[in-house]
């Protein structure tokens, strides 16, 4: 390793530092400068919920899926769409027979999928996880 | 209401403090917190004609946990008193209140033989700082309560006082 190439890499680690020190400096500052603990009235300082009324019940319970799979869906063919942009740039720059026989490929590939999720009953607005806690 | 002992800071200098109470005062961040009519003139105070971003305050946070200052602003209801108890709590050290208008102060003209429903004021269970009395107070008015908590917490006034003509 030439002088260099050290020299490069105290730079990236000099920056690295600063960073790490407008990351982790405020917290460092706000624990020595701030007041230690707070006045209250209704012991409720450590009440998660800041909209002032009690919570009901747990945060950590289940969710159903549905929604989640629904979206893994629309992702699926979004990313589609966006690699859709760049054949239509280049679409009949050639031979325009083959550019069509691609995207027929292509999105016949993807559309597999569809089939797939219909199969498995992705498009069925079934509650799938019931049991709570 | 019972004044409960706050920790000083670990680094606790007065030179420290006087830059810290300099900044805290010029950007008093209040609460999005509205109760009654009282809070229309807090809204009108923030928007442009008022511009209470002349004087700093003018970021109002919707969580207890960023706010400085909880502006009382309207009737405080004996169902509502719990909330504003809970958003008091959770605000971080230092805090300050601001009773605005006359129901924040005493009840306003909700205090009569036999009323069920009205805290009689702030007061009774908040330690106020400033009170702004009117009903409702002129958005002059709150900007005038915004700076006498400024030289409550530095010291010194700012800016001019203006005496009516």
């Amino acid at each position: 390793m030439d002088q260099q190439a050290q020299l490069d890499l105290v730079y990236v680690f000099v920056f690295f530092l600063g960073g790490l020190g407008f990351a982790i400096g405020p917290f460092i500052l706000a624990h020595l400068l701030a007041d230690r603990g707070t006045r209250h009235v209704a012991n409720k300082t450590t009440q998660l919920i800041e909209c002032g009324m009690a919570p009901i019940g747990d945060a950590w319970i289940r969710f159903g899926v549905v929604y989640y799979l629904y979206a893994l869906m629309f992702l699926a063919f979004d990313v589609d769409v966006l690699f859709l942009f760049p054949v239509a740039m280049a679409y009949d720059k050639g031979l325009a027979a083959r550019d069509f026989v691609e995207v027929v490929i292509f999105v016949g590939i993807l559309s597999l999928a569809i089939i797939y999720a219909w199969k498995k009953g992705v498009f069925q607005w079934n509650r799938k996880v019931y049991n709570r806690r | 209401m019972e004044p409960q002992s706050v920790q000083p800071p670990i680094v606790h200098l007065s030179q420290v403090r006087k830059v810290l109470e300099l900044g805290r005062a010029n950007s008093l961040w209040p609460m999005t917190f509205g109760l009654a009519c009282c809070a229309i003139e807090m809204m009108a105070t923030g928007a442009s004609r008022f511009d209470l971003a002349r004087f700093g305050a003018e970021v109002f946070r919707p969580s207890p946990r960023q706010c400085d200052v909880m502006i009382v602003a309207g009737t405080i209801t004996k169902k509502m008193a719990p909330a504003v108890k809970t958003l008091y709590d959770q605000m971080p050290e230092p805090k300050w209140v601001i009773a605005m208008g006359n129901c924040a102060i005493s009840g306003g003209p909700f205090v009569f033989d036999g009323q069920y429903a009205i805290v009689e004021g702030a007061d009774e269970f908040l330690p106020v700082d400033i009170y702004i009395p009117g009903c409702p107070p002129r958005p002059e008015a709150l900007i005038e309560g915004i700076l006498e908590l400024e030289e409550k917490v530095t010291g010194h006034r700012r800016w001019p006082r203006v005496t009516p003509e």
